[in-house]
């Protein structure tokens, strides 16, 4: 690695003293910091604890998702790799331009959503709608709120339901039964065959329930990266140990679904699925594990995590049950991080007291 | 249960600002601070509730005998002004903190298309004056919703690098128009009829 090392250090030594190269320069930068760690040490307080930067942070998230992505592949043949690429490639140019423009530094933020967008989408989403997807997510849902850091809402699901709303028909019906055996599909480039119903939209429109077996292992349609319970599972572990992601977010959203649809498959047996049925099938795994424990849209507070991932349970059983979506969990993650500024604030008003704003 | 699910339905699924878009501009602007933006909140509902308790029989016991249905809107209109002039009076002698941070806006509650649209579908769904009420009541707690929730968005955004074309009203309709996004999770969830 010295080599690329000494070479980025001449190019970065020849961009800075070369105003007239403009946006190479923090071009040359990025590159060199998502490849290296930091070389600029603090000399005074406050001493950095722990190298744990924005950088490592995202790249931890995205080792996580790796065994669901490789499982994407083999169920949906490389087209899955060809979609996460064409995210990368959209949204990149989406976020590098929209910082370049803005003189900010280009964050490593973008490396998270550009992964778990695609694997929230329909096997067969077309290229270009993954592209218009990652563009407004990136644009509408992180970059006008000041880039990574500063988004209410999370970006890949802003680019998601933009999607359900603009494209209802590529997003909503074109799920297919996964490759499985042998090499699957890792000798094929992409599946054609006809179209079939998720296991939430099985039950929705027939109430019939697909095997547990069969979901705990994702050899059911679904979208990329979802399908796949233990492998999100071993992931979001992963996430949980290296203390990425809170423990008490997964665990109360796991929890109140299980609860509210135990409760609910005495009321309304005929709408609401059995938990834990509800609990693997679906995005629910995924949502709780890699979209709610995102530390920017999810309350700060101790308190409020446990109120969110409560309240996330409720929206998510309700949704699936009673409206026209057979899925609930981009909905209601979104719908909650609209609340998280106010659990935040109404957990501290509850613990402190009336807090007195540092501003008018 | 009628009740509950019209409730429910004009809180969520039927949100009067973020499913109807009405109601949008003391929205926007009101939505700076938590504190004002409860204030709005509370007041609209009450202006609401109180409008559509006195339109209901206006309506149906002297418009429709008379078969004047066509003065509906200046009758409306008359009711909700003069209940907004009582409820300022009101705000300025029991909260005058209250009254000098909501400033014109309290008056402008007059001309909120919210408070008419809520009148306004009340008759056209046909109502009862029991389920015309549960509806305006929850209409006032959906728009209080909505406007809570963006004021804390707001005040968490004060610190962040927002571009300057979109600051202020901008972003705030971005925000709302994310927030609509995610209220579509509700479609076809409780009946309104």
């Amino acid at each position: 690695m010295n080599w690329l090392k000494e070479s980025l250090n001449d190019l970065s030594d020849f961009t800075a003293g070369r105003p007239y190269l403009g946006y190479a320069t923090e071009v040359v930068d990025t590159i060199e910091a998502i490849i290296f760690a930091p070389t600029e040490r603090s000399q005074e307080r406050p001493f950095l604890r722990d190298f744990i930067d924005v950088k490592r942070y995202m790249a931890l998230v995205v080792i996580g998702i790796v065994p669901a992505t490789l499982a994407s592949i083999y169920f949906y043949g490389w087209r899955a790799l060809a979609m996460i690429l064409v995210s990368y490639v959209a949204g990149g140019i989406a976020e590098v331009g929209f910082t370049l423009a803005r003189k900010e530094e280009i964050t490593e933020g973008f490396l998270v959503t550009g992964i778990l967008f695609p694997l929230i989408l329909p096997p067969t989403t077309p290229l270009w709608i993954v592209a218009v997807g990652i563009i407004v997510g990136v644009i509408l849902g992180k970059e006008v709120f000041g880039g990574t850091g500063y988004n209410i809402f999370n970006p890949a699901l802003v680019g998601r339901v933009f999607l359900t709303v603009t494209f209802p028909v590529a997003m909503s019906s074109n799920w297919v039964e996964p490759l499985t055996g042998g090499w699957a599909g890792l000798t094929k480039y992409g599946i054609d065959t006809v179209t079939s119903a998720t296991p939430l939209g099985q039950f929705a429109n027939e109430g019939t329930l697909v095997g547990l077996k069969e979901v705990f292992l994702g050899t059911i349609p679904g979208s990329l990266g979802e399908s796949s319970a233990l492998l999100l599972i071993i992931g979001g572990l992963f996430l949980i140990v290296t203390k990425i992601a809170d423990w008490r977010i997964p665990l109360s959203y796991l929890g109140s679904v299980m609860a509210f649809s135990y409760l609910g498959t005495f009321l309304w047996p005929n709408q609401v699925a059995p938990p834990v049925f509800q609990l693997l099938a679906g995005g629910l795994l995924f949502g709780a594990l890699f979209m709610a424990t995102d530390p920017v849209t999810a309350p700060t507070t101790k308190g409020a995590k446990w109120v969110y991932g409560l309240f996330l349970g409720v929206m998510t059983v309700s949704i699936r049950a009673f409206s026209g979506y057979p899925e609930g969990v981009m909905f209601s993650i979104l719908l909650i991080n609209m609340f998280s500024p106010l659990m935040d604030d109404m957990v501290m008003t509850h613990r402190y007291g009336p807090v007195q704003k540092p501003y008018k | 249960m009628k009740l509950l699910s019209i409730l429910i339905a004009a809180i969520f699924a039927h949100n009067i600002a973020l499913r109807y878009f009405l109601g949008w501009c003391p929205l926007v602007s009101q939505s700076k601070k938590l504190s004002s933006a409860w204030g709005m909140g509370v007041a609209v509902t009450l202006v609401m509730t109180v409008t559509s308790v006195l339109n209901w029989p206006i309506y149906h016991y002297l418009l429709v005998p008379f078969g004047l249905e066509y003065l509906q809107y200046i009758a409306f209109i008359i009711v909700i002004a003069s209940s907004v002039q009582v409820l300022e009076m009101a705000i300025e002698r029991f909260f005058p903190s209250l009254y000098t941070t909501m400033g014109v806006f309290l008056p402008l509650i007059t001309v909120n298309c919210a408070i008419l649209g809520v009148s306004l579908f009340m008759i056209l769904r046909d109502y009862t004056f029991l389920t015309g009420l549960v509806y305006a009541l929850g209409s006032g707690i959906g728009w209080t919703v909505a406007i809570i929730s963006l004021a804390s968005i707001r005040e968490k955004l004060r610190f962040a690098k927002v571009p300057k074309p979109l600051q202020g009203p901008g972003i705030t309709m971005l925000i709302a128009g994310i927030m609509a996004f995610a209220f579509l999770g509700f479609s076809g969830m409780v009946g309104i009829e």
